[in-house]
């Protein structure tokens, strides 16, 4: 095979980087983009740029938001139902519930879930962020809605103990997710069912 | 259920191969080291996605290439197409064209039990080995049991980890014990309930192998005696000191006993190869009752190392399994191919990776 020129080599090591996007794809993202007119590619290298600029998580509830955005829609937003909140592990977790269309609660993203075998301790998660807001907003329950892999459920039954207090009811959807895997592999119909059968926690 | 077709690409020392079965009695003749057990190799491969000489998959690509493919066509209640690749770079495992997704959909299609030299080492080898044998039959037969010991090791490893730190977060670790005790109390259930059922066939087959007066008991000796939970708390102090988990179901033993006494300990050499044989029997047997229908055997350089009373308690076996439309595959050198038999059987020459029907 004939050398690539090295910024298209460049390119294509670099688009290879990204998630889902194996190097055949890579090569042929790279091959496009340096034939598409240059004004169009200068559009989507600001766009990203930008968006990387102005995209922080939520100090409060952890999903991404505008910065001059804070805190974020969800957060601000009165009709959404304050002593509810759902707990998940990623940001793109708030996509999944929220496409189901039946859940009117607020968020919190944990960033992650603890995790031993990666390092991931107690302390590395947005844990104590959920308590300052217990202290301050009106929330009576907690639904959690992380995977159900091994760690998901140990991360589920650590919180549902270390949360608990007085009036606040912890549940936990688990029902219906197919075992090992984030939310994102839930379909809407599985998450709808799920919220609706969430579960007190013991 | 029988294996139809079975075709390699680069796997052991078979550049390409393509060989028919037809159910019935397989024979596979051929000197040392021409590839008899490779062909064993590939078809227990394709049911259990090991090998079992115990090795990683670069051990089974030919020397000097990228990857290997084993595919097979299984003809049983239905017809299916399997298919693998495996190289460094690049797993992929197909079932009729299409990608497995969850392993206890696959496992199960071909069901096959093994008889090797290496049995042996489940009389006399580490408990490790005993375990590996009822969680394979489990998994032979119960589909979710491979997910419920891949969670189990899983929750066991990652308690493992926080028990290495310096101090660790007894919270978490108490969330992780949590788990651990959940699973580990499903797998003591299974393994409970399987070994009654293996113990009579086992030991029905030691007493037509052998003869003898002998009285074959398996016991299942799980590490925790009652309560999970409170012995795995009550282990706590010596955990510490260990720095890892020291009781639970990978603790567990699966005891042979001869009136009364450990197989292991009092047994003799020859009791000990009757023990072997009985159980993978049991396993056969077993796998025939609840199927209805017997696994294919494959059966590896054992024949040389029986005497004629042990040859002759296998044979009911396999025919049996050759009645009932079953299959079997054995290799033998000249020596010591099992001439009782009769002539009802298929004789293949193997020599140095290729592979024929010998008239
Ligand atoms: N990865 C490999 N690539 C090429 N040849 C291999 C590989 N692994 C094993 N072999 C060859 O396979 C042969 C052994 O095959 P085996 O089936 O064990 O023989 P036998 O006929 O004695 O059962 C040996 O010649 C060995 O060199
Ligand atoms: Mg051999
Ligand atoms: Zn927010």
């Amino acid at each position: 095979m004939a050398t690539l020129p090295e910024p298209i080599a460049n390119l294509i090591a670099t688009l290879a980087k990204l998630p889902g996007i194996g190097p055949r794809s890579a090569e042929r993202l790279a091959l496009h983009l340096v034939q598409t007119e240059s004004g169009a590619v200068q559009q989507l290298a600001e766009a990203l740029v930008r968006a990387r600029e102005r995209i922080r998580p939520c100090p409060t509830c952890g999903a991404l938001t505008d910065s001059e955005q804070v805190p974020c829609a969800l957060c601000a937003d009165p009709r959404r139902d304050a002593t509810l909140v759902c707990l998940l592990e990623r940001p793109v977790d708030i996509i999944s519930i929220e496409k189901s269309g039946t859940y009117h609660g607020k968020y919190h993203v944990l960033g992650g879930k603890i995790s031993p075998l990666n390092g991931v301790e107690p302390e590395d998660l947005r844990i104590a962020e959920l308590e300052e807001r217990l202290k301050h907003e009106p929330i009576t329950e907690i639904v959690i809605a992380l995977g159900t892999d091994v760690e998901g459920d140990a991360t589920s039954s650590y919180l549902a103990k270390r949360l608990a207090r007085p009036g606040l009811k912890i549940t936990r959807i688990a029902h219906g997710l197919p075992a090992g895997s984030g939310l994102e592999f839930a379909d809407e119909l599985t998450l709808t069912h799920a919220l609706a059968g969430r579960r007190e926690m013991d | 259920m029988h294996l139809d077709h079975l075709r390699l690409r680069d796997f052991r020392n078979y550049a390409r191969l393509d060989a028919s079965f037809a159910p019935g009695f397989h024979v596979l003749l051929g000197d040392n080291a021409q590839g008899k057990t490779n062909i064993l190799e590939a078809i227990y491969l394709m049911a259990t996605l090991r090998s079992f000489r115990g090795v990683g998959g670069a051990h089974m690509i030919r020397q000097g290439q990228k990857g290997y493919f084993v595919g097979g066509k299984i003809v049983g209640q239905g017809e299916h197409e399997i298919k693998m690749y495996w190289s460094a770079a690049e797993r992929k495992l197909s079932l009729d064209a299409q990608p497995v997704r969850k392993l206890s959909d696959y496992l199960g299609v071909l069901r096959v039990v093994v008889f090797c030299t290496e049995d042996l080492q489940l009389i006399k080898g580490p408990a490790r080995s005993r375990r590996r044998f009822i969680d394979l039959l489990l998994t032979q037969t119960h589909p979710g049991y491979l997910g419920l010991l891949q969670r189990y090791a899983r929750a066991l490893r990652s308690r493992n980890a926080l028990l290495k730190r310096h101090s660790p977060d007894e919270a978490a670790l108490d969330s992780f014990s949590a788990e651990l005790v959940k699973l580990g109390n499903e797998i003591i259930r299974f393994r409970r309930e399987l070994a009654p059922k293996i113990s009579p066939l086992a030991r029905l087959a030691y007493r037509r192998i052998s003869n003898d007066a002998e009285e074959l008991r398996l016991e299942y000796q799980p590490g925790v005696k009652q309560d999970f939970a409170v012995e795995l708390a009550q282990s706590r102090k010596r955990e510490r000191t260990y720095r890892s988990t020291i009781i639970g179901p990978h603790r567990d033993e699966l005891q042979f006993q001869l009136n009364g006494r450990s197989a292991a300990q009092f047994g003799s050499e020859g009791q000990k190869r009757t023990l072997a044989l009985a159980l993978k029997m049991a396993q056969a047997e077993y796998l025939t009752g609840l199927h209805g229908s017997p696994p294919i055997l494959l059966i590896d350089d054992v024949m040389g190392e029986l005497d004629v009373k042990r040859r002759s308690g296998l044979l009911p076996l396999l025919e049996r399994a050759h009645h009932a439309r079953g299959q079997v595959f054995m290799t033998c050198t000249e020596e010591n191919w099992p001439r009782e038999l009769g002539r009802d059987w298929c004789r293949w020459q193997v020599k140095a990776g290729t592979m024929h029907v010998r008239g």
